[in-house]
């Protein structure tokens, strides 16, 4: 009897809700999906379909043959992966600086870091454009990097510092006791402990520079497209392209989830480290 | 140590503040006058789908083969963003960037003007063989737009209001195709009717907009009685506001009317709810598709005078241009040349060359030919900083107590005139 209790219990307070709540999270994903597979007629029928009578790929194949997707999908991937590089990179070795010495203005930066992400976006837009412009780098893949490296960089900083702040120095002293130097110290014993905060935090400028719109639509052309842009052209005036537009939306979200599948683990590890200070 | 690193911060400060003052224009590479060398024009546009922007860079590869400038358009599609493409625009502009030449919408043009982005086009316009070949009311248009005698916007293609109507509705209620604004409220009247004999109307005269973008096909109703939109109180005007109001009151429009916006009046005229109602030629596919053969259009009928509205999109060239005379030949091909034509069959819209509205493939079209007749006396609601605001909120509310009879016709015109023009 007790045991029935606890079945129904379990049921109604854990499975329930927590189906309720997967289905409210899934199912925009699996309405996306099902769009983009709905042939045209289907799509823009009266009759409602929460499953398509006949399954249609032909918009992913316009997608690829006539929209060329892989044009911006190759601008996104190559914006993303160098924004995630260089992030890491700098952010790293400014977040070693910070946790590992004392100079002075050392806490000044740190909260001038966290001022940057306090600005809407738009509102350094216009300044933003005027510099990539005189830059002479206004529409290349560089102007995206840098502008998203103004952001990401110092939310970076903050992360990987604060994992930093807790790992004990006597790591380094022991190994630089040993003989090594203080970048060998950071490279050969930091580094790899270091591995799974680098992982989260690179997910997280990835899929921030993956899915950016308003600096995209500024700083590129048609050269220099980015998923969100030209997705966003989808979107007409008079009409929006509901087939391409969910196809897209599904294709867009395939590497993010293949980053997750490989990183997941990582990923957990890296956001809870630093979490407790010891 | 310190010396070094002074040094070096110095050394890359240095570096940045040489490339940033290098300017480079590569957004819009113009070449001087120098024949040899290709004349370089930027343009942005939107297109609602791929085939339109498919269509445009087709466009632009056929001028830049056959124009015998050198001239090089470079078309590239921006998202229209809900309106949010004229701000990425601005925002181009302002920080010293942004196209050549751009597809553009007239609701825009106080903006850009205000702060000498766009290029004032008169001299341009005067010297243009194909002058003639636009509709000069459109150029009037577009000088209200800008709210001055000087032309910043060249028209490209435009949707002008009409009256779908049933014909065999008419048929059975034995209406003729009103040519008078009296008729068209007569016809109103008559095709009213109880089809099924259960004592209620299954079948109304008009497909009234209430909601949010019915001041269009209102308007009409405004100049039906010699009203305007420079003042809704006079007489007139406030006489067109009665006829509205009598056509909801007397039953002649289905009684959601108040909120019905352009989906209802659509479906109410597509499902033989209603027997007239005025939308542009977007939706004619949609109706023949459902209709067939029994939908036709006409041109809102005189009364004292005539008006509708006009849906636009123009191109303009910016101040900022160094070849303007080169972005004149390229917004001019898309005005009245190959451009005009291809665009118009390819979208569907209403070409404003007189010479491409003559051709077969327009004339075939009884909808774009009824648009066609409707471009001499088409027009725009006045752009002001309120206009927003008044087509999105204070009309439709004003209207709605107006039908609901909370407000007379002349209570709810003072209010409509406070609302656009503050006073």
């Amino acid at each position: 009897m007790e045991r029935k209790q606890s079945a129904l219990s379990r049921f109604l307070f854990l499975y329930l809700p927590l189906t309720l709540i997967l289905l409210f999270l899934l199912f925009p994903f699996y309405w996306t999906f099902v769009t983009s597979i709905k042939p045209e007629q289907e799509l823009y029928g009266r009759v409602v379909t929460y499953w398509p009578r006949s399954v249609t790929f032909s918009a992913y194949k316009s997608l690829f043959l006539d929209y060329n997707f892989l044009h911006p999908m190759g601008n996104s991937f190559l914006v993303a992966l160098i924004t995630t590089l260089l992030t890491l990179f700098v952010s790293s070795l400014a977040s070693y600086s910070f946790s590992r010495f004392r100079f002075r203005g050392r806490k000044a930066f740190m909260i001038l870091f966290l001022t940057n992400n306090m600005f809407p976006t738009v509102l350094l837009l216009i300044p933003l454009y005027a510099i990539m412009r005189n830059l002479g780098i206004l529409y290349t893949p560089l102007a995206l990097v840098l502008s998203y490296t103004t952001f990401t960089i110092p939310f970076s900083v903050w992360l990987l510092n604060g994992y930093l702040s807790d790992l004990p120095m006597s790591l380094e002293e022991a190994g630089m006791v040993d003989g090594a130097n203080r970048a060998q110290a950071f490279t050969r014993i930091i580094l790899p402990v270091l591995v799974p905060c680098l992982i989260a935090t690179g997910v997280y400028i990835f899929m921030t520079s993956w899915n950016e719109y308003t600096f995209a639509v500024m700083f590129t052309n048609e050269r220099s497209r980015t998923i969100p842009v030209s997705l966003k052209n989808l979107i007409g005036q008079l009409g929006v392209q509901w087939d391409l537009l969910t196809a897209g939306g599904i294709i867009t979200i395939i590497p993010v989830c293949v980053l997750f599948f490989f990183a997941q683990k990582r990923l957990v590890e890296g956001l809870t480290a630093g979490a407790v200070k010891g | 140590m310190k010396r070094i690193l002074v040094f070096a911060v110095i050394s890359v400060l240095c570096l940045l503040m040489v490339t940033g003052c290098k300017k480079k224009d590569d957004e819009s590479s113009t070449i001087g006058n120098v024949t040899d060398k290709p004349i370089n024009i930027t343009h942005w546009f939107w297109a609602d789908n791929p085939d339109y922007s498919a269509k445009m860079q087709q466009i632009a590869t056929d001028f830049n083969n056959s124009n015998n400038m050198n001239i090089k358009v470079s078309a590239q599609e921006y998202p229209w963003e809900g309106g949010g493409y004229s701000e990425t625009l601005f925002t181009a502009a302002m920080g010293g960037g942004g196209p050549d030449t751009a597809a553009w919408k007239l609701t825009s043009t106080p903006l850009f003007k205000a702060n000498n982005l766009l290029a004032v086009l008169d001299s341009y316009i005067d010297k243009w063989d194909d002058k003639d070949d636009i509709e000069s009311n459109l150029y009037e248009v577009m000088k209200t737009a800008g709210g001055s005698d000087s032309i910043y916007v060249m028209p490209w293609n435009t949707q002008i209001l009409y009256v779908y109507y049933r014909p065999s509705m008419f048929k059975d209620a034995n209406v003729a195709v009103p040519t008078t604004y009296e008729e068209f409220l007569e016809a109103c009247r008559k095709l009213t009717r109880d089809t099924t004999g259960d004592g209620k109307t299954d079948v109304y005269g008009f497909g009234m907009r209430g909601s949010t973008g019915g001041q269009e096909p209102w308007g009409s109703f405004i100049y039906g009685r010699g009203g305007d939109l420079s003042d809704f109180t006079t007489t007139q005007a406030v006489a067109g506001m009665q006829d509205f109001i009598n056509l909801f009151k007397k039953g002649y429009v289905p009684p959601t009317a108040p909120t019905d916006g352009f989906n209802e009046i659509i479906a109410n005229f597509k499902s033989g709810r209603t027997a007239m109602t005025i939308h542009h030629i977007g939706s004619s596919s949609g109706m023949v598709e459902s209709l067939g053969d029994d939908v036709d259009a006409f041109p809102f009928p005189a009364g004292e005078k005539q008006w509708t509205s006009m849906g636009d999109t123009e191109n303009v060239i910016f101040e900022k241009c160094d070849n303007k005379d080169a972005a004149f030949q390229w917004v001019a091909y898309l005005a009245t040349g190959k451009g005009q034509e291809e665009w118009c069959k390819t979208t569907g819209n209403v070409p404003v060359s007189k010479r491409v509205q003559a051709l077969p493939e327009f004339q075939e079209n009884k909808f774009m030919k009824v648009s066609i007749k409707g471009a001499p006396y088409a027009g725009i609601f006045p752009i002001l900083d309120t206009t927003t605001e008044w087509i999105s909120t204070i009309w439709p509310n004003t209207t709605a107590a107006a039908l609901a009879g909370n407000k007379t016709a002349a209570q709810a015109m003072q209010e409509l005139q406070k609302g656009l023009y503050g006073s």
